[in-house]
């Protein structure tokens, strides 16, 4: 396969517009048979940054792209669905439904209504950027950020939903808010904890949130 | 075991870091670390430890530090103003205090213990990174031990080490810095490319160990981006103009446009840019 490659820095390199099926085989072949001098990758929107151990294994790194399988989608490990219980009552609720010029139920029934799925992690430890949402919730962010958002604020920013993992400053509208732990510090401890007993989700993984009262 | 080292006082910051964590930026965690990577392994070096073993990072001045044992120890990084001088390996009597008074040269220094300091570990790292709730919180009265188990050296191997002037750094004078160009270089104007390196800029009060923040002249600004991995050592201009070069504690992913990016020796040599240091830097082919 050829990809468009491009170094960053000595010892990383982003292999850059890849289509969402491109970049699950990128990630398959990353966790099956890792390339030689490998540390980490991370994804990104229509990316995956590998970052190597030195600047011989990033030299080397092309070679093994391209010699990684073409494998259908259904080869590809399994994502799991997780169905996040909502309660709607966030302090932009009615500033979208303004905004989208639509009531509020209809933008609860909106945004639950829809199936997301994991497209990259970052901002914060298990803070999901998840695709899905639907257009007539597409908003440019807050002009004023906020500068203390609670950990379980389910909230819209642009193309995407996404749900604050830890406290901190943000500009995305706020619609609700989730009990279920997305990042767990405490379980966090040791060599090499376990990534499902820390994090909620992974990319990859489908999510549905369900309102409740 | 006996505690080797008591918190007096935590200063402007105090914190436990070693070599960072590695393997879970996919999740948002950040590498986090020592920002000084360089001074830290020297640190380590100078008492036979793994040169990523859990140090004490302080950063300015006004950290006090209580030695409760005989002991070895070994400073590198900034001076800042402490009886122990950086670069070298002294012994040191119980009861001493380490008064880390003033800042001489340079930003972060780095305390070393025989062995490293002993301290859990998230994720595989004893870095504190305490907006995320990883590592142990120092405060005042906080005891800490040193790893026996992984001390390398005898006596009489150490005694009066000195780092070799190749480890050394000068955190003084003027600061030019070399740069690859970053993933969207190509979507800053010529101008904008240009000044980067032909105007001078200014390490911001705005500095600490998410992001250093550059002041100069305005540049251009590409569009934003879809957001995607961001390193560190990082510049990445927001709508401001002014470049923000992201450390090791900064976010692991980003929408802003990114022109440049530092060496990770260059990474080290900012992190030792004290708040008004003058820098320039340069294009690497």
């Amino acid at each position: 396969m050829d990809f468009h490659l491009q170094s960053y820095g000595e010892r990383a390199v982003f292999i850059q517009k890849l289509s969402g099926r491109r970049q699950s085989c990128v990630l398959n072949a990353l966790k099956v048979s890792p390339p030689h001098g490998f540390v980490e990758y991370v994804v990104g929107y229509s990316n995956v940054l590998v970052i190597l151990d030195g600047v011989l294994s990033a030299k080397r790194f092309p070679e093994w792209l391209s010699a990684i399988p073409e494998v259908n989608q259904a080869d590809l490990l399994p994502t799991r669905l997780l169905e996040i219980p909502v309660k709607y009552s966030g302090a932009d609720l009615a500033a979208v439904a303004k905004m989208a010029q639509l009531s509020i139920d209809e933008v609860v029934a909106i945004h639950s209504g829809a199936d997301y799925r994991v497209r990259m992690m970052g901002f914060a430890p298990g803070f999901p950027y998840l695709d899905g949402l639907d257009s007539r919730l597409h908003f440019e962010r807050r002009a004023s950020p906020r500068n203390h958002i609670v950990p379980g604020s389910v909230a819209i920013g642009g193309r995407h939903a996404g749900i604050y993992s830890v406290a901190s400053p943000g500009g995305w509208h706020i619609l609700g808010h989730s009990e279920h732990p997305l990042f767990q510090p405490e379980m966090a401890k040791g060599p090499a904890p376990d990534e499902n007993a820390v994090f909620a989700l992974a990319p990859g993984d489908r999510v549905k949130f369900v309102a409740i009262n | 075991m006996r505690p080797l080292l008591e918190i007096i006082s935590k200063g402007v910051g105090l914190s436990i870091q070693d070599g960072g964590r590695a393997g879970w930026r996919r999740f948002g965690v950040p590498v986090g670390g020592a920002m000084d990577r360089h001074s830290m392994a020297v640190a380590n070096g100078l008492l036979g430890n793994r040169e990523d073993a859990p140090v004490l990072e302080l950063c300015r001045q006004g950290a006090k530090v209580l030695i409760l044992q005989d002991t070895w120890l070994a400073l590198a990084g900034a001076d800042l103003g402490c009886a122990l001088k950086p670069w070298r390996a002294s012994h040191v009597r119980a009861g001493t205090l380490l008064d880390f008074s003033g800042r001489q040269a340079g930003l972060f220094a780095y305390l070393a213990l025989p062995g490293g300091i002993q301290a859990d570990q998230w994720f595989g790292s004893a870095s504190a990174d305490p907006r995320n709730g990883l590592g142990v919180v120092l405060e005042k009265g906080v005891r800490l031990l040193a790893n026996q188990r992984a001390v390398s050296f005898s006596d009489d191997r150490i005694a009066g080490r000195i780092a070799i002037p190749d480890e050394r750094r000068v955190f003084e004078g003027l600061v030019q810095l070399p740069l690859f160009r970053g993933p969207q270089f190509a979507a800053f104007s010529e101008v904008a490319q240009n000044t980067l390196v032909e105007s001078e800029w200014t390490v911001s009060e705005r500095a600490d160990r998410t992001g250093f923040r550059l002041e100069g002249r305005e540049l251009e600004v590409p569009a934003s981006i879809a957001s995607e991995p961001v390193l560190p050592g990082s510049f990445q201009v927001t709508g401001s103009g002014q470049p923000i070069v992201t450390m090791v504690d900064g976010p692991t992913v980003g929408g802003y446009a990114k022109l440049a990016i530092l060496p990770e020796a260059a990474r080290d040599r900012l992190a030792q840019c004290v708040p008004g240091t003058q820098i320039s830097f340069r294009w690497l082919d």
